[in-house]
């Protein structure tokens, strides 16, 4: 068997290969997530049926749910590369940790943002301190907290390397806030799609629904590339490689 | 014990960090301090009603105690960090995770202990029914190390940044929002007449997680903050 996947991994890791790799997938990611986005939107808005209970506004769910999904992935995606980049101090999963950050941040708060705007004609309230909001709104608090801790050090890869550490502590964190505010008080209706066993959707529903996570999930790794690039030529700007592209860039410009 | 070994290590930071917080008394009484000025605000806000006050107490007391701790969390490492003792901690051929285990029970003994003291005083100005004291202080008494403990952890992460304060609140509120709906629970149950165990077994197996894991991942992180 050729061992070209470790091989290929192994090179992944170096800098400027990771640097052309991002900006090769980053176009790619970025239309298509934009494409799928459309699709889904236009079929979520005018071809799925209005619900026989909440009518129209249910509709805020093909932005809603699929943040949500996206606030908790990201957030998994996170913790794996911040442990890879603890354990093996590879420099990469370090920055891809925490470029990560901002963007789960960001979903995270469209999911707080869609939910209170859905919860208003709902259940009659902006804002109400349910086990899932509260839950969100505490994982909010976590992101921006890694976010302050990355930017608070001097020296970048060190503040990366602390900040990892938090991503770490707050994985364990999360799901403890998750049973203890729901021992606390809960309202937020139960999931209605399952992974295993029957979803409690219709298939008109689910497809842009699920179109939609596969658009948000193209979106994040576009966007994690860009900013991920941005980091890497920050952080890298006195190495050769850099003032080689540089030039190179410099000189077809 | 032989000079030298673990335990003794242990006794004499205890020890040193006793005598260094009994040197400078002051500093034990502000976080009491805080804590009272700030539960005295509360009925000048909201009105003396002895009742709406009585329904508030607990959650009042638990979020005081919680900034009076949060407040003097700051200073755990600092003083050992700017003069280099820090350092000889981390050299040492102890475990530094006991060492730290160590800092962090001379940090609850000279900030959280004496405001658990004064509690059930800060209940009593707020009209908390005597009914729930012993709830308050049992709940206190586990949350409050509970606090440091994992306080200890972030407080080690910021120990190599430029600015804290508001990050350290920023990033322990989500660690501390399961000790806070347990505690006042247990308290708000006991005010009710219900049985009030359980919130208090859930918090005392946090603490005997938190025990076993804090100073590990305290003794990490500052290893990783002070990047040696």
């Amino acid at each position: 068997m050729a061992n070209w996947v470790p091989l290929w991994l192994h090179r992944l890791g170096s800098p400027p290969v990771f640097y052309r790799f991002a900006g090769a997938v980053r176009p790619w990611a970025l239309g298509l997530a934009l494409v799928l986005g459309a699709v889904a939107l236009y079929a979520g808005l005018f071809v799925a049926p209005a619900d026989y209970q909440q009518g129209d506004a249910y509709r805020i769910i093909f932005i809603h749910v699929p943040s949500a999904w996206m606030s908790l992935f990201i957030y998994g995606a996170m913790a794996v590369a911040a442990f890879v980049g603890l354990v093996w101090r590879i420099k990469i999963a370090e920055v891809v940790a925490m470029e990560s950050a901002p963007v789960g941040a960001a979903f995270t708060l469209i999911t707080l943002v869609t939910g209170s705007l859905w919860g208003k004609p709902m259940w009659g309230t902006w804002w109400t301190w349910d086990a899932r909001l509260t839950s969100e709104l505490v994982l909010l608090f976590i992101y921006l907290g890694i976010v302050g801790l990355y930017h608070s050090f001097e020296d970048r890869r060190q503040g990366a390397r602390a900040a990892c550490f938090l991503v770490l502590v707050g994985a364990v964190n999360v799901p403890i806030v998750h049973f203890s505010v729901n021992w606390w008080n809960t309202l937020h209706q139960g999931s209605t799609v399952r992974l295993v066993g029957p979803s409690h959707i219709e298939a008109s529903m689910l497809w842009p629904l699920l179109t939609m996570m596969v658009a948000t999930k193209l979106y994040y790794i576009a966007s994690l590339f860009a900013r991920v690039r941005a980091d890497l030529i920050a952080s890298e700007g006195g190495k050769a490689w850099v003032r080689d592209l540089l030039v190179r860039e410099g000189g077809a410009a | 014990m032989t000079p030298g070994s673990t335990p003794a290590a242990c006794a004499a930071l205890l020890r040193r960090d006793l005598t260094l917080a009994w040197r400078r008394r002051g500093d034990i009484a502000m976080p009491v301090l805080y804590a009272l000025i700030v539960a005295t605000l509360f009925p000048f806000a909201l009105g003396p009603e002895p009742q709406l006050l009585a329904r508030i107490a607990g959650g009042v007391v638990f979020v005081t105690v919680l900034l009076a701790v949060l407040l003097s969390l700051d200073q755990l490492f600092r003083a050992d960090i700017d003069d280099g003792s820090m350092e000889q901690l981390m050299l040492a051929p102890q475990p530094l995770a006991l060492l730290v285990g160590m800092k962090i029970l001379a940090h609850w003994i000279t900030s959280a202990l004496p405001l658990i003291v004064v509690a059930p005083l800060l209940a009593g100005m707020l009209k908390l029914p005597a009914a729930a004291l012993p709830a308050l202080v049992m709940a206190l008494g586990i949350a409050t190390p509970l606090l440091s403990l994992l306080g200890a952890v972030l407080v080690a992460l910021t120990a190599g940044s430029r600015r804290s304060g508001m990050l350290l609140a920023l990033m322990l509120l989500p660690l501390c929002v399961p000790v806070v709906i347990f505690a006042a629970g247990a308290v708000a149950a006991a005010q009710e007449g219900l049985p009030w165990i359980a919130p208090i077994a859930w918090l005392g197996a946090g603490l005997v997680m938190a025990v076993v894991l804090a100073p590990l991942a305290c003794a990490a992180a500052l290893r990783i903050a002070m990047d040696t």
